[in-house]
């Protein structure tokens, strides 16, 4: 019976984890995005690093967002390479985990 | 002593009033009043055009552009155009440069189709064609591409003298020379159409990132995007007007005959103004 309950655990937390992929997100403050040229030209720039998939731009808190996958790692001088290749100088950059369910950006 | 201390002051009074009205003649011609706001349902608008009939409306947010009549109806949206900018029409085809993805869009009827480059740019923020040339405002490389058939002339390099630019947003050509908006110059250029500088306009006149022009056959329009004002120009750089109000970080204009549109990048609408 133990064995039983031992395999039905397994495949539950087996179940979940792959239920939840996860994706880095990685948050950087920029000053002076509010020309629309400057926040696109930024949002340009940071496309051409490998595994971005998503940037988010806010205008207003001058924060930008990048989704990048998983398997893939871009280190802070990597960022701050673009963002001064954008004509800007980088803040701080913070790196976090996010959990996805399946489907969510459909 | 009382008699000569009230004539003192009023020539003070008099001398101050001269002045200020002195400096008010700088922009005394008013020709321009607004007449409507246009709002749409969350856009962000950074480049616009009118044939007289409609409005053509870059939406970089939503990276579509948006034809509407002259009340801002829509009559129709092109999608997955990356981040259009200041766009140009000619001959019924809108020319649409693609800052994302470095290209010149045309939307021809319901096609849209590419247009071969010679030199890719870096982020086109601006487009200008007529029926020799195409002329692009080339954001990352600090100069304005103009391309003539198979002929390529770069106009400008980085840097804040006169005939350098900074992070040009757009151009136009008019009178056979070609204006460029030298938006973190915080100024407008005028070249030759060999790419001869000629003049610098409104470097006195605290524009805060100028970012979009028009030129018609007797004035210069351009956007302080910063400031949320128009300023108003002769084609000898005499200042005409400036307008401030019912602007909202305004990124384009464009005039058709006596009526002049602006976008509002922050205020999700078009500004009309009209000539008295």
């Amino acid at each position: 019976m133990k064995n039983i309950i031992k395999i039905f655990v397994v495949l539950l937390l087996f179940g979940v984890s792959t239920s939840l992929a996860q994706t880095n997100e990685i948050k950087v403050r920029v000053d002076g995005l509010s020309c629309p040229f400057c926040a696109y030209g930024l949002e340009k720039k940071l496309n051409e690093l490998e595994g971005v998939e998503n940037i988010n731009i806010n205008l207003e808190e001058g924060l930008v967002t990048l989704q990048v996958k998983d398997s893939v790692k871009i280190s802070e001088e990597d960022i701050e390479t673009k963002i001064e290749d954008a004509g800007f100088t980088p803040g701080e950059i913070v790196y976090s985990k996010k959990d996805e369910q399946p489907g969510k950006n459909d | 002593m009382k008699i000569v201390l009230s004539l003192l002051l009023i020539g003070l009074f008099i001398l101050v009033s001269c002045k200020n009205s002195g400096d008010d003649s700088k922009q005394t011609v008013k020709e321009w009043r607004f007449q409507k706001e246009i709002k749409f349902d969350d856009i962000a608008p950074t480049g616009l055009q009118t044939d007289g009939e409609h409005l053509w409306i870059s939406d970089a947010k939503n990276n579509r552009v948006i034809k509407s009549d002259l009340s801002g109806n829509v009559l129709n949206i092109y999608a997955g155009i990356k981040r259009p900018m200041h766009l140009s029409v000619y001959n019924s085809k809108v020319y649409v440069p693609e800052y994302l993805t470095d290209k010149i869009k045309i939307i021809n009827g319901d096609e849209i189709e590419e247009f071969p480059l010679k030199e890719k740019p870096d982020a086109p923020a601006g487009v200008f064609v007529n029926d020799s040339l195409i002329a692009i405002a080339d954001f990352y490389n600090h100069r304005i591409i103009l391309q003539r058939g198979n002929n390529v002339l770069f106009i400008g390099k980085e840097g804040h003298k006169k005939g350098e630019l900074y992070y040009p947003t757009d151009v136009s050509i008019a009178n056979n020379k070609i204006y460029v908006a030298d938006a973190y110059n915080n100024r407008v250029q005028v070249f030759d159409i060999n790419g001869n500088s000629l003049k610098v306009i409104g470097d006195k006149d605290k524009i805060n990132v100028a970012t979009g022009i028009e030129v018609t056959g007797n004035n210069i329009f351009v956007t302080d995007f910063e400031g949320s004002r128009i300023l108003i120009y002769k084609l000898n750089g005499e200042l005409l007007q400036i307008i401030t109000v019912h602007l909202n970080k305004p990124t384009d204009i464009s005039v058709y005959k006596n009526v002049m549109y602006v976008t509002n990048f922050n205020g999700s609408s078009i500004s009309i103004f009209k000539k008295l």
